[in-house]
């Protein structure tokens, strides 16, 4: 006799078979979901984090010339993006790096993916820093869902500056103004750079002119000249015409001065304008900036050396002027060792007196890093 | 005999199989695991901000200033930390295009009270609010060299308690910090 117990219906073979197929499926797709579980912020976070630190705790590459006074033609020059004033100063910042930057000719996201967020995945990121006075910088996109991010505390460190102006004319007179009445003046700076590194060690507080950009300001031109409207032609101020002659740049080496050339790049801006003057002289004259890029201290190899700059001035008619320079023989064939060696020459010195320049000064700052995936 | 007792038919098995899928896909996919990789990076992400804030008010403003933290560790009083609490607190919560943060903490500094018998001791500096010990906190420390040449009479708050002589002397200060 037949019997068919424990036998398989072909209903239920079909349907476990459907189930196991179905099953096999959903547990292939376990993996997938799992990812979904995980953090997905985890290697953005990582990436985030990673960027912080370059840019908070590293000065970039290269270090000398610095990477930010590269200008855009020169960007190959630069490896790495870092914003910190040097390798032993993490959390402060160079402003000169922070303007360089967060400046507008660099192109998102191509110029900060390959020298501050790194690899190869297209991430997307904005960077973003604000100051204590509530000034507001930032590079990248909008922040969309799902980011990872870092916040860094940092203080920025302000460069050092000089302005020179009626205070100090009125101050102290015979230092500023040191001849009678003539047409040529010469007004000249000593920039004392192994004084300078040795006074101060400490770089965040040290004035450098191989790593920061130095300025000098000099206003009031008009104050020097002393009136004497009896004289003929008679001597005013307010009608006075100043020319800005040249400016010369020496260099001591040991006991040795040589003169170097002062690119176009390095040329002063004159009577407050945002732009270098293009070519020398210049007339009409009220106030000059010098602005000194470390970018030209190395070029001249200067991180060791003493530099003087000298300023020409014509003045007409012949009168006092701002003058702390006996320029021998004279301005346009200047003997360095007589004219810097000479009793008569007073350069303003560029150093640690806080009387002369304005020392540089630290500002809280605070510093996010968001990236995300994509690079949109 | 034939008979459909203990019989799976097949739209039954299908019903079966579609919910128990479903089922199982939904539990999968709706349950949410806070993983120990998302705690880390929080933590990491507080401990960095209180190290920096810690090194940020450990410089000085410039040369000829001293550090804010040393100030006040050296003179510790009631203003000095309410200074403490408000500089700190501002900067852990600063933001760069945002509204402020809601970081707590609690911060205190320790100290060798003696050299020749050297005793820890413990100063509380400011909070921003008590801890239950229910908090998540993390711990952000900074060594800081407190200057505390005071004379060590009666009112001068300018030495470390129980210190004598006073003297520049090591410090640890440590904050505690976490989100509400």
């Amino acid at each position: 006799m037949t019997d068919d117990t424990g036998a398989l219906s072909i209903d239920f073979l079909v349907g476990f078979t459907i189930f196991l197929l179905a099953f096999i499926w959903v547990a292939s797709m376990i993996p997938g979901i799992m990812v979904g579980l995980q953090s997905y912020t985890i290697d953005y976070d990582a990436v985030a984090y990673r960027t912080g630190v370059i840019l908070v705790e590293d000065p970039g590459w290269p270090v000398s010339p610095p990477w930010e006074s590269f200008s855009d033609f020169q960007k190959s020059n630069m490896t790495r993006f870092g914003l910190a004033v040097s390798k032993d100063t993490p959390n402060i910042l160079s402003q000169d790096k922070v303007n360089r930057f967060f400046c507008t000719t660099f192109v998102y996201p191509d110029d900060y993916h390959t020298r501050a967020i790194f690899g190869d995945y297209p991430y997307g990121f904005n960077i973003s820093l604000k100051d204590a006075a509530g000034e507001y910088q930032s590079v990248g996109s909008i922040t969309p869902l799902g980011y990872g991010t870092i916040r860094r505390i940092v203080k920025i460190k302000g460069p050092s500056n000089a302005t020179i102006g009626t205070g100090n004319y009125a101050k102290y007179p015979s230092f500023y103004n040191k001849t009678e009445n003539v047409t040529t003046h010469v007004f000249s700076f000593l920039i004392d750079n192994p004084r300078l590194l040795d006074d101060v060690k400490n770089p965040a507080y040290q004035i450098d002119p191989a790593r920061e950009q130095l300025t000098i300001n000099v206003t009031d031109l008009r104050a020097t000249i002393t009136d004497y409207p009896t004289a003929v032609p008679p001597i005013e101020n307010m009608t006075s015409t100043i020319e800005l002659v040249n400016v010369r740049v020496y260099k001591k080496e040991g006991a040795l001065y040589s003169n170097v050339p002062l690119p176009a790049s390095e040329y002063p801006f004159v009577n407050g304008s945002s732009t270098r003057v293009t070519s020398m002289p210049v007339p009409h004259t009220d106030n000059v900036t010098i602005k000194l890029t470390p970018y030209y201290f190395d070029l001249m190899k200067a991180q060791n050396c003493q530099i003087y700059l000298a300023l020409g001035f014509n003045v007409t008619p012949p009168s006092t002027f701002l003058n702390n320079t006996q320029a021998l023989p004279d301005f346009n064939n200047l003997d360095a060792k007589l004219t810097f060696e000479n009793v008569n020459t007073t350069p303003f010195n560029y150093n640690y007196e806080v009387e002369n320049v304005t020392q540089p000064h630290l500002r809280d700052a605070v510093l996010e890093v968001a990236v995300w995936s994509g690079g949109g | 005999m034939k008979n459909s007792d203990g019989q799976l038919y097949t739209i039954e098995g299908l019903a079966a199989a579609l919910v128990m899928l479903l089922t199982a896909y939904f539990v999968i996919n709706a349950t949410s695991v806070y993983t120990a990789g998302d705690t880390h990076i929080t933590d990491m992400q507080l401990e960095a901000l209180g190290t920096d804030a810690l090194r940020v008010m450990d410089a000085n403003e410039s040369r000829l200033t001293g550090s804010p933290l040393r100030n006040i560790i050296s003179n510790v009083t009631f203003t000095d930390n309410q200074t403490f609490g408000t500089m700190f607190g501002n900067l852990i919560n600063s933001r760069t295009n945002s509204a402020a943060d809601h970081i707590q903490f609690s911060a205190s500094y320790s100290y060798r009270s003696d050299l020749l018998n050297p005793v820890v001791g413990s100063m509380f500096i400011n909070a921003s609010r008590n801890l239950s010990g229910g908090e998540h906190a993390v711990r952000a420390t900074k060594w800081v060299i407190a200057n505390v040449k005071g004379d060590g009479l009666p009112g001068d708050s300018s030495y470390i308690p129980g210190f004598s002589p006073p003297q520049n002397r090591s410090v640890l200060v440590e904050v505690l910090l976490w989100r509400d």
